[in-house]
């Protein structure tokens, strides 16, 4: 608690109860109330449901052993050494988590054999590709935090560098990669984008399954029952996150080592170099395939397609809508975010209670919030389907949890010394936390804007409900214009896909930079 | 100057400050000692505003300022730790109470210009305040407590931390620069060596309770 802003808290909390209230709790409720009949939970014994919630945990299990496998090399050399390249490296390898996951469908769909797409195999494979990189900054940061004399100690104690790191480092690590570890499970669990373009027909997850049977079958109250359903899972997931990831974490984090090392024997530098090259490559290709797929027709360089981009209505139209959309999320999501984590970290123990609250539109997923949203606006006087707001809304939702945890480390961090010494010097309540706790949380607030225009521009789970006939974004299109057939619309979906590469790049580039300035 | 009368602090039962009495006279330096843990850094807190007193009363020239908030108190404090603001240079720490009171530009920098000559470091006006050495943010957060014209200074343990040679001449140059602008001022400190050398009075806080 901050003393000094003890009564703004509840004036700050109100923008984020009541947004939360209004389209998150409230249509989640609307989806409990309407389900609430034993005939609709038959659908929980079909065989078609077994086999899909079979198929979304195994692929969901898999995909969370395979990414941590392959994150650790990776996490293990930006941790311990500092060489050429280090900082681009883990911006580039960040790229994939804030891709649309139509995107990444998209890449791995030119990259793959005709064969395998549609199975399992791509499902991973792409899962793969979008998390590991958020896994590495996770273990990365939490291992650079590891006191470098440990390691000394326990080699001369005779410890070789395997016991070293299974007794030392892995226990250390427990918690984060536990943590990434959940996150992981979570993001495939729930991955929608990536199976509605990978998975076909044939393979099919809950979250594809809620939207099959709501728009497809017309099975509104079997939607119902599926979204319950992993809501449940997804729930006690996150209690079993809050309830065992606390532990120790916070002591190692104030701690400040410096374990970064220059490489020194050969075989370091050639381990380095080898797996920063082939990092760099598995992320690359697969996003230069989709930029080379945007320029071919017929196996020749065409042009033509990326003219038509800039010329024809419907995409003009569309890049409108995405940028539209994606300045309201920016507004929007970091002013709540921003009031939310103020609340809580200024005020008592009592505003806890928002961690939760803001966190809902995570633990519903969005293909639910946006099933909510559609059931529950529907009757007048709130009769919104038509709106045009309601999609901005719900990319609003999504990316608040992200927002407010992005910004709430550096609020929580700031110095309250730093506040004290403001007000000696004559600074009002507002002065102190316009000159002070503004300019300092300033990178994380620009940086949680850019992740939050990310997160906008690749909506795709909520945004497949809510999309009307004038407000199609990007990753719609790129939806709508795969199932289409003809190599120069096919191309079209690859420019759009493209245009989204370039923006995430850019964003990462500037979130990087940003996190730089901070940390200087 | 400043009278401080019948000072009640508790936290959570357990006494603070018990009836605590001190005044200081204008233009005086009075050094308080005491063991860690005696309430020396509660009562710089609560006389510069940022810890409320159960009961008690604080005047300053006669004016009581028991309830008012600190930015209206005009009594500058020095913090153990420094406190600079990270992400403003050393020019912009030190105005940082002028720039608050909308001083024009040409003025701030002026004054700015004279209180970084007094304390000596005129070539460091445009350095990042991380880039200072322990001597330096010193002195620069006793210059930024300075330039707001406080009608008194608090010190908390100003010179803790500092290397043998490094504490003397600091000492040396506080004092010097006190008395030359003639700032009344209340040096926290458990070193006794060192309040004897800057002090006109020297004061053990356990002395200044009533039990």
């Amino acid at each position: 608690m901050i003393t000094s802003y003890r009564s703004t808290s509840k004036w700050l909390a109100v923008l984020p109860v009541v947004a939360m209230l209004t389209f998150v709790v409230a249509p989640t409720l609307n989806i409990f109330i309407i389900s609430l009949n034993f005939e609709s939970f038959a659908i929980l014994t079909a065989q078609t449901t077994r086999s899909v919630v079979w198929f979304t945990m195994w692929q969901a299990i898999i995909s969370t052993i395979l990414v941590l496998l392959f994150a650790m090399p990776i996490a293990a050399m930006t941790a311990n050494f500092d060489f050429f390249g280090r900082r681009a490296l883990i911006s580039v390898i960040s790229v994939p988590f804030i891709l649309p996951t139509v995107v990444v469908g998209v890449a791995f769909l030119e990259i793959l054999p005709t064969r395998i797409h549609q199975s399992a195999f791509a499902i991973i494979i792409a899962h793969i590709y979008f998390n590991f990189g958020l896994v590495v900054r996770i273990i990365s940061s939490r291992w650079q935090q590891i006191n470098p004399h440990l390691d000394d100690v326990a080699r001369t104690l005779g410890a070789s560098k395997i016991r070293l790191f299974v007794t030392v480092t892995l226990p250390l690590l427990k918690n984060s990669l536990r943590s990434a570890g959940i996150l992981v499970f979570l993001m495939c669990f729930t991955s929608y984008g990536v199976i509605r373009i990978l998975g076909g027909p044939a393979r099919s997850t809950i979250e594809t399954e809620i939207y099959f049977r709501a728009m497809q079958l017309g099975d509104v109250s079997g939607a119902l029952v599926l979204s319950i359903l992993q809501l449940v899972v997804v729930g006690v997931l996150i209690l079993l996150t809050t309830q065992f990831g606390t532990t120790k974490s916070a002591e190692l984090s104030q701690m400040v080592f410096s374990r970064i090392r220059k490489p020194q024997t050969p075989g370091q530098i050639v381990l380095i170099t080898s797996v920063a090259s082939i990092s760099t490559f598995v992320v690359v290709m697969p996003l230069v395939s989709v930029v080379r797929r945007s320029i071919l027709i017929g196996q020749k360089i065409n042009f033509s397609i990326w003219q038509s981009i800039f010329t024809d209505e419907e995409i003009s139209k569309s890049l409108t809508t995405s940028l539209k959309y994606a300045v309201f999320t920016i507004v929007v999501s970091t002013t709540i975010g921003l009031f939310g984590a103020c609340s809580i970290i200024y005020g008592s123990a009592r505003y806890r209670f928002l961690n939760l609250l803001t966190a809902l539109p995570v633990v519903v997923s969005a293909v639910t919030l946006g099933l909510g949203l559609i059931i529950t606006f529907d009757v007048n006087p709130i009769d919104w389907r038509g709106a045009w707001l309601m999609m901005p809304i719900a990319h609003c939702l999504v990316a608040i949890p992200i927002v407010m945890r992005i910004i709430s480390p550096t609020i929580r961090d700031l110095p309250n010394g730093l506040r004290d010494a403001s007000q000696t010097l004559g600074a009002t309540t507002w002065q102190m936390w316009r000159t002070i706790d503004l300019r300092i949380i300033k990178p994380a607030l620009m940086s949680a804007a850019a992740v939050a225009c990310a997160v906008s521009l690749g909506e795709f789970g909520a945004s497949s409900f809510l999309v009307r006939r004038n407000n199609e974004t990007l990753p719609l299109m790129i939806s709508r214009l795969l199932g289409r057939p003809g190599e120069i619309i096919q191309a079209q979906a690859y420019a759009i896909a493209t245009l989204l590469i370039v923006a995430c790049v850019a964003i990462i580039g500037l979130v990087d930079h940003l996190g730089t300035e901070k940390n200087r | 100057m400043l009278d401080c009368r019948n000072l009640v602090v508790t936290y959570e039962l357990t006494p603070v400050l018990q009836n605590l009495a001190l005044y200081i006279g204008a233009g005086e330096i009075v050094a308080l000692t005491g063991p860690s843990g005696s309430g020396k850094t509660t009562l710089l807190r609560c006389i510069a505003g940022l810890e409320v007193v159960d009961s008690g009363t604080i005047l300053l020239s006669n004016e009581e300022i028991t309830a008012k908030p600190a930015h209206s108190r005009r009594i500058g404090l020095v913090f153990q730790d420094n406190q600079l603001f990270p992400h403003l240079n050393v020019a912009k720490n030190i105005s940082y109470s002028l720039m608050i009171q909308g001083t024009k530009q040409k003025l701030m920098d002026e004054k700015v210009a004279e209180v970084l000559e007094l304390v000596g470091l005129t070539h460091l006006s445009q350095r990042e305040v991380f880039k200072l050495s322990g001597g330096e943010a010193k002195r620069i957060a006793v210059a930024r407590a300075l330039v707001a014209q406080p009608k008194v200074l608090l010190l908390d343990e100003p010179l803790s931390g500092l290397d043998k040679e490094l504490h003397a001449r600091l000492l040396d140059d506080l004092g010097t620069l006190l008395r030359l602008r003639g700032t009344t001022t209340l040096h926290v400190t458990h070193d006794q060596n060192e309040a004897n050398a800057i002090a006109d009075r020297v004061l053990d806080i356990r002395n200044l309770m009533l039990h």
